[in-house]
C-alpha cells in the first residue's frame, strides 16, 4: 500500500469478508423486489446464475464457448425428464438438471477442451446444434418436440415451489450458493492454475502441470452450473421448450459476460442484471434489436473491454490511489 | 440412387465455395469470420434485387451481386477484422458475430423478414446415364470444379497465391522477409468473401431466400474447414464434397438429420485429429 495513513480515518477500516459480500447481493436484489416484480426477480437471478457459469470458463479460463445453451438446456431437459419418470422432489430434481449438464460436459470435455479460440466456440457451437436436433427432431418422443412438455414438482415440506416467494427465495438461495462456491473456487490454488492457462498455457505446461485435466474439470463446473440455472428456469416456469437449447441465443449470455466485465464474478452478475434489464425494458422501445445487439457488442469488443463493472473498478482503484 | 449423388455433389460444390474463403482466413488468420455467412446471404437478395433491372438475366444478375459485395467486405475487413488481428481471437469472433447481427437486421429493415422464392435460372433438365438433373445443378458442380482449378493456379503461380501459401506455414517468417502480411490477408479476404457470395447467388435458385439462410451453411462449412484442415486447400475441396454427398444421403433416409451429420463427423474428426493450439 502506496498512500499514507489517514490520521483521521479510524484504524479498523471496513473488510469484504464472504459472509458481508454474500449479504449485500442477497441485500441488493431484495431491494430489487419492490421494483422488478417477483416474477422478473427471479428470472434475473437465474440469468446471473447462468452468466456464472459461462464466464467461469470465459472470463476466468479464457475460453469463449458460443454453445453454452446446450448445457443450459440439458439441465432443462434433465430436470422436467427426472421429474416426469423418477420423482417429484424438487431438490433432488435440480441436482438431476446439475447432474445432466456436467454430465454433458463431462462426456463432450474430452473432445472440445483440446482446442482453443474459434475452434472451441464453434465446436461448442455444433454440438449444440446437435443438441437442439435431438430435443426437437431425434428424441422427440422423450421431450415433446416442437411444443415442449410440462412439468410438476411435488411440495418440499410446507414449500411449495409453485409459490412465487418460495420460488425467489430458493433461487437467490442457489445465487449466494453458486456466488460463494465460485469465490472459493476462483481463490483457491485451482483458480489461480485454471487463469493462468488463460495468461499462457505452454508456460503452465511447462512447469509440469497437467493443463487438459485442468480444463476438462473447469470445463464440467461450468456446464454443471449452466445445468442448474438451466433447472431452476424449469422449476420455475414449470414447463420445457427447445427455446431453452436454441443455439441463436447464445448471443444472449456472450452479451452480458462482456458487457458486465469478463473474469470477475461481480462483473458476471452486473453483466446478467444489465442485459436482463436491457431486454426486459428497453427492448420494447428499440425498433431493431438485433441491430443494437450488434452495435453494443462491437463497442463493447473495441472500447469497452473491461465491462461496466471492470470500468467502475478500475475508477474506484485509482480513486484510491491504488496502481 | 444415382440421382441422390448428384445433388450431394451440388451442396458440395456450394460448400466449397463458402468454405474455402473460411478455410483461408482461418488458416492464416485464425479468425473465424461470421460475416462470411452474412456476406452468403447478401449475395443472395443482392441478386434478388437486381434481376429485375436486368430483365430476368440471371448470370448478368449474378455477377453485379459478387461484384457489390466487396466494397462490403472490404468495409468489414477494413473497420473490424484489421483492427483484431493478433488482439484476441474471442474478439475476433464476437465482433464478426455482431456484424452479422447488424448486418442480417439490415437485410430485414431493407428487404423485408419473408423468405422469397427464385426460379430455377435455367430451367432445362439433363439426363445423364439414367439420372435427370436440373442443368443449373451441373453448372454448379462444373463452377466450384472451375474455381478450384482457378485457385489452384492462383497460389501456385502468382506472386500473391505464393505469399499467402507461404503465409499459411509461417507467418512471421514471411513477415521477417519484410512483406506486410496483413495487406495479403486482406486481399484473401475479400476473395474469400466473394466466393461466399458467389456460392449463395447460386444456391439462392435452389432454396428460398431468407434472411437466416447464411448462418446454418457458416456452420456446415466450418464443419468442412476442420475435417479438411485448416487452411489446407485440398482436403477442403475433398471435405466438401464428401460431407455434400453424406448430407444428401442421409438426407435421403431421415431429412430432418442432414445437419445434424455434418456434425458428428465433424466431432469424429477432432476426435481422431485434435487441434491441439
Amino acid at each position: 500500500m502506496k498512500h499514507e495513513v489517514d490520521p483521521a480515518r479510524p484504524v479498523t477500516r471496513f473488510r469484504w469478508t464472504p459472509l458481508r459480500e454474500l449479504g449485500a447481493i442477497a441485500a441488493l436484489f431484495l431491494v430489487a423486489v419492490p421494483v422488478l416484480g417477483l416474477d422478473r426477480s427471479t428470472d434475473f437471478i437465474i440469468f446471473c446464475i447462468f452468466v456464472l457459469g459461462f464466464d467461469l470458463l470465459y472470463g476466468h479460463m479464457g475460453r469463449l464457448s458460443f454453445g453454452h445453451m446446450l448445457y443450459f438446456g440439458a439441465g432443462a431437459y434433465g430436470i422436467t425428464l427426472f421429474a416426469e419418470h423418477v420423482s417429484r422432489n424438487p431438490i433432488l430434481a435440480v441436482a438431476a438438471g446439475i447432474g445432466a449438464g456436467a454430465l454433458v460436459g463431462l462426456a463432450l470435455g474430452p473432445i472440445i477442451v483440446r482446442t482453443t479460440g474459434a475452434c472451441f466456440a464453434l465446436i461448442n457451437l455444433a454440438f449444440n446444434q446437435i443438441g437442439y436436433f435431438l430435443a426437437v427432431v431425434a428424441l422427440a418422443k422423450y421431450t415433446g418436440g416442437e411444443d415442449g412438455m410440462s412439468a410438476s414438482f411435488a411440495r418440499l415440506g410446507p414449500l411449495d415451489f409453485g409459490r412465487k416467494p418460495v420460488m425467489f427465495g430458493f433461487a437467490l438461495a442457489c445465487l449466494l450458493l453458486t456466488f460463494y462456491f465460485l469465490r472459493r473456487l476462483t481463490a483457491s490454488p485451482y483458480g489461480l492454475l485454471v487463469k493462468s492457462i488463460k495468461e499462457n498455457e505452454v508456460r503452465v505446461k511447462f512447469l509440469g502441470y497437467d493443463t487438459f485435466r485442468y480444463k476438462w474439470g473447469t470445463f464440467v463446473i461450468s456446464a454443471g452450473i449452466s445445468g442448474f440455472a438451466g433447472a431452476l428456469a424449469i422449476l420455475n416456469y414449470a414447463y420445457v421448450t427447445p427455446s431453452f437449447m436454441d443455439p441463436n441465443r447464445n448471443v444472449e449470455v456472450i452479451f452480458a459476460s462482456l458487457i458486465g466485465g469478463p473474469g470477475s464474478l461481480y462483473g458476471a452478475l452486473t453483466g446478467g442484471v444489465l442485459y436482463m434489464s436491457i431486454s426486459n425494458y428497453l427492448a420494447s422501445y428499440i425498433p431493431h434489436w438485433e441491430m443494437f445487439l450488434g452495435i453494443a457488442l462491437l463497442i463493447a469488443v473495441f472500447r469497452f473491454r473491461k465491462g461496466v463493472w471492470g470500468f467502475f473498478a478500475d475508477r474506484c482503484a485509482r480513486r484510491a490511489g491504488r496502481p | 440412387m444415382l440421382s441422390t449423388l448428384a445433388y450431394g455433389l451440388t451442396i458440395g460444390a456450394i460448400l466449397y465455395l463458402v468454405s474455402v474463403g473460411l478455410s483461408l482466413t482461418f488458416g492464416t488468420m485464425r479468425i473465424v469470420n461470421f460475416a462470411h455467412g452474412f456476406i452468403y446471404t447478401l449475395g443472395a437478395y443482392l441478386l434478388l434485387t437486381f434481376l429485375p433491372f436486368s430483365g430476368g438475366h440471371f448470370w448478368l444478375s449474378a455477377a453485379a451481386a459478387v461484384l457489390c459485395t466487396i466494397p462490403v467486405s472490404y468495409l468489414i475487413e477494413r473497420c473490424v477484422v484489421r483492427r483484431l488481428y493478433g488482439v484476441s481471437i474471442d474478439y475476433a469472433i464476437i465482433a464478426t458475430y455482431a456484424v452479422v447481427l447488424i448486418g442480417v437486421d439490415l437485410i430485414k429493415w431493407v428487404w423485408g423478414a419473408t423468405p422469397k422464392p427464385l426460379a430455377d435460372p435455367i430451367g432445362i433438365e439433363l439426363t445423364l446415364f439414367g439420372v435427370t438433373l436440373p442443368a443449373f445443378r451441373v453448372v454448379i458442380i462444373a463452377l466450384a470444379v472451375v474455381v478450384a482449378l482457378a485457385l489452384w493456379l492462383f497460389f501456385k503461380y502468382t506472386v500473391v497465391g505464393k505469399i499467402v501459401v507461404a503465409a499459411l506455414e509461417d507467418k512471421d517468417a514471411v513477415r521477417g522477409l519484410g512483406i506486410d502480411v496483413d495487406r495479403y490477408f486482406s486481399y484473401v479476404f475479400i476473395l474469400g468473401s466473394c466466393l461466399a457470395a458467389l456460392g449463395g447467388v447460386l444456391y439462392a435458385p435452389i432454396t428460398s431466400v431468407h434472411p437466416y439462410m447464411g448462418f446454418m451453411t457458416l456452420l456446415i462449412s466450418f464443419a468442412v474447414v476442420i475435417v479438411g484442415g485448416l487452411g489446407n486447400l485440398k482436403g477442403t475441396f475433398i471435405a466438401a464434397f464428401a460431407l455434400g454427398i453424406l448430407m444428401a444421403l442421409t438426407g435421403r433416409y431421415w431429412g430432418a438429420a442432414s445437419e445434424a451429420v455434418v456434425f458428428v463427423v465433424m466431432a469424429a474428426a477432432l476426435v481422431i485429429r485434435p487441434i491441439e493450439v
